[in-house]
């Protein structure tokens, strides 16, 4: 028989293991809590882009000063392989913060299913402040099925090209290309031996050739948002892919890796910066990144993606949105609500442009009288701004990711390593995504 | 009885907190993972009962049964060339040499460094078109390899990359091995006139058995969790051939969310890993000297 000593030391082993787990789960850090001076705080998850983190700080700092009663606590958003992945992770922990503002729309509806968001909606004011906002489609097209909103549309970075003007000048390309033709043609002048060594060392530009899902929204889906004038591969639910669209866009790339255009390896350091590539898909969060870092001699500038040939019309891209929301665990709902409406306030959004270089979805951002200076002094930022309104993002299906995946197995196959025709690629990768969205269901 | 009792009890109390870590970090699992099989799970919305789904699936997914070819064909051309390497360098550092103790230093040095650093400098050694390796078989008039970025070559150039990093635990392990073989059989065939081609196949090679035996074994089990290195250097590619059965898992489970079939295809990696082990056992073992 066990003795009351032993269930003493039993007992002593569960409530130690009952005290680490209890300290392993504790999310206090995260939710909101009540700090040590009595005042209320709730957390605030920004991107941890260093520029996008100093603007929250300055803008966290700002409210706090204010003396509101309840305090926001900034964090940037904990490292991992995606935001998505941590925020997933943090949702299954119960770590969630109040506010996140690096929510990519299509990880939302995970979100929603799991009741892990609050529906915007729902407070008084919400319509007044988004109508103020927001332009009405894009309003829309992040209301949930469930009809109502639970995001903020806060910014877009519109993929465009960003260019080495001086190295095309070299190569006596004095406009940057419009379409695939002419850019194929410029890609043909510029990828050269520079140092006489029998190896080619200039390329006209760069991508990460690895099949990982996310790098295709870099090349294949803003290329195909791009030829199709503005479609992405859903309609109403459906998946309808454009064919034509996704044949031109397999093959553009499959001459480029071809003509060997772009290199089939990873470049050290930034190519771009040593002039080692004259292109680079990319949005306006590196003009910052230029503005500090570029050589007095390297010219740059942007334009719209090239077209294929017989394309007419405005130039779209991939939009790479990324939205606030309010999670449900908050015990400051309205207090959360008032700091996200102080976040994408007008002097907020100025301040986006300013620090971080990127674009808040805002009504004509370009005419409105308190942004026109700025876009006047930053030329490069009004051309993403221009482009900010023929942009797409992604359908808010369930498997995206999957889908994405599907992209990047024939992307490799048919554009990489030219093994497969673009009309196969195509057909065979809707006929993957139909099979994947079958076991999905 | 009473003394029984009383000898127990301790014991119980003693082996608790390994208990309680083997039930949570290794019980708890297996039985998660054990009922995720028949469940549809995305982490954040309740588990949906789907039956048998994950296991038709398994059975119709190509890129599943190419994920384990794979993982098969890095193991074939990994563990042989561990062995042959490890066996080479180890009998080196066994010789009387100048600054050994520095050499055995120098190849156990990758063992320690991070697995995604060595991976990180590997992918730039490899890199088609910048890369050290190319740039020097172009200096001496030979044409580029393309390491990473042709399906035949890019599974060997990981598995030499593995093995360059691997090689000096088993060099160790060899080492110790050889010291633990009597100088009387070296000197007793030399008298009789044995070459030292001889002494190693007649001597040092049975006399290591149990240590190749060891080596295989935690070869076999590195080489089956294949992972960080075509994670970091190919993203499995090109065309899947570098896809790792534990990389294919990993994305299934982590990056789309498909727990339930990402804990079926584990379950039947488990059992191809039980029955090569099995098979390992009664081929190898049973030549132990």
């Amino acid at each position: 028989m066990l003795q009351y000593k032993d269930f003493a030391v039993l007992a002593s082993w569960l409530i130690g293991l009952f005290l680490v787990f209890s300290v392993s789960c504790d999310n206090s850090n995260e939710s909101t809590v009540e700090s040590e001076n009595g005042n209320k705080t709730i957390t605030y998850w920004s991107s941890p882009n260093p520029q996008e983190f100093a603007l929250a700080k300055e803008l966290v700092d700002e409210w706090n000063a204010k003396g509101h009663v309840v305090q926001v606590k900034l964090q940037a958003l904990p490292a991992g392989q995606s935001s998505e992945e941590v925020l997933l992770s943090a949702m299954v922990a119960g770590t969630t913060p109040d506010i996140c503002s690096n929510i990519w729309p299509g990880i939302t509806n995970d979100f929603i299913r799991a009741k892990g968001l609050l529906a915007l909606d729902t407070f008084e004011d919400y319509y007044q402040v988004m109508g103020e906002r927001v332009p009405e489609d894009i309003l829309e097209s992040v209301k949930a099925k469930d009809g109502h909103t639970y995001q903020v549309p806060w910014k877009t970075n519109p993929i465009m090209v960003q260019y080495n003007a001086k190295m095309f000048r070299d190569a006596g390309v004095n406009e940057f290309p419009r379409t695939y033709s002419e850019f194929l043609d410029a890609a043909s002048k510029i990828t050269k031996d520079i140092d006489g060594d029998g190896r080619v060392d200039q390329w006209m530009g760069f991508r990460d050739i690895r099949p990982i899902w996310w790098q295709r929204y870099y090349d294949y889906y803003t290329s195909y948002i791009n030829a199709s004038g503005g479609k992405t591969f859903f309609d109403k639910g459906e998946l309808a892919i454009d064919e034509e669209a996704s044949k031109k866009v397999f093959k553009f790339y499959q001459e480029i890796y071809e003509g060997g255009y772009f290199p089939q390896s990873t470049l050290q350091g930034n190519a771009f910066l040593y002039s080692k590539i004259a292109v680079e898909f990319t949005g306006p969060w590196n003009i910052s990144f230029l503005e500090k870092n570029a050589p007095e001699s390297l010219e740059y500038d942007y334009a719209p993606l090239p077209v294929p040939d017989d394309y007419e019309g405005e130039a779209y891209t991939y939009g790479d949105h990324k939205n606030i929301a309010i999670f449900s665990n908050t015990k400051y709902p309205q207090e959360s609500w008032d700091f996200v409406k102080f976040l994408i306030s007008k002097e907020a959004d100025y301040r986006l442009l300013e620090f971080a270089s990127q674009i808040p979805i805002r009504k004509e951002l370009l005419t409105d009288p308190d942004f026109k200076d700025f876009f006047k002094l930053n030329p490069s930022l009004a051309r993403f701004a221009e482009q900010a309104a023929f942009t797409r993002g992604v359908d808010s299906v369930r498997d995206f990711k999957e889908i994405l995946d599907s992209v990047a197995r024939y992307y490799e196959i048919a554009s990489v390593y030219g093994k497969m025709t673009p009309e196969e690629a195509t057909l065979e990768m809707i006929e993957a995504i139909q099979i994947l969205r079958e076991w999905n269901k | 009885m009473k003394k029984l009792s009383k000898m127990i009890k301790p014991g119980f109390l003693l082996s608790m907190p390994y208990m309680a870590h083997l039930s949570l970090f290794f019980v708890y699992p297996v039985v998660f993972s054990l009922i995720l099989v028949f469940h549809r799970w995305d982490v954040v919305t309740p588990m949906e009962f789907v039956g048998f789904k994950n296991f038709i699936r398994v059975f119709s997914d190509e890129v599943f049964l190419q994920s384990i070819i794979n993982t098969g064909i890095f193991l074939v051309l990994h563990i042989p060339l561990q062995i042959i390497l490890a066996l080479f360098f180890a009998n080196l550092l066994n010789q009387k040499i100048i600054a050994r103790g520095f050499f055995r230093t120098l190849y156990f040095l990758p063992v320690v460094v991070s697995g995604v650093v060595v991976t990180i400098l590997f992918q730039q050694l490899f890199n088609y078109d910048t890369g050290l390796l190319n740039q020097l078989l172009h200096k001496f008039g030979m044409g580029q390899i393309p390491w990473l970025v042709s399906e035949n070559w890019a599974m060997p150039s990981i598995a030499f990359m593995a093995t360059w990093k691997n090689v000096g635990l088993y060099v160790i392990l060899f080492m110790g091995g050889l010291q633990s073989i009597p100088a009387e059989l070296y000197e007793a065939a030399e008298l009789e006139g044995a070459s030292t081609t001889q002494r190693f196949f007649y001597i040092t090679l049975p006399m290591l058995n149990p240590t190749i035996v060891t080596v295989i074994v935690l070869s076999v089990i590195g080489g089956f969790s294949l992972f960080i290195e075509p994670y970091v250097m190919t993203g499995g590619g090109p065309m899947n051939s570098t896809l790792s059965a534990v990389l294919y898992i990993y994305n299934q489970a982590f990056n789309f969310g498909h727990m339930g079939y990402a804990s079926t295809m584990g379950l039947f990696f488990a059992v191809i890993i039980f029955t090569v082990v099995k098979i390992q056992r009664k081929f190898v073992e049973t030549e132990v000297y």
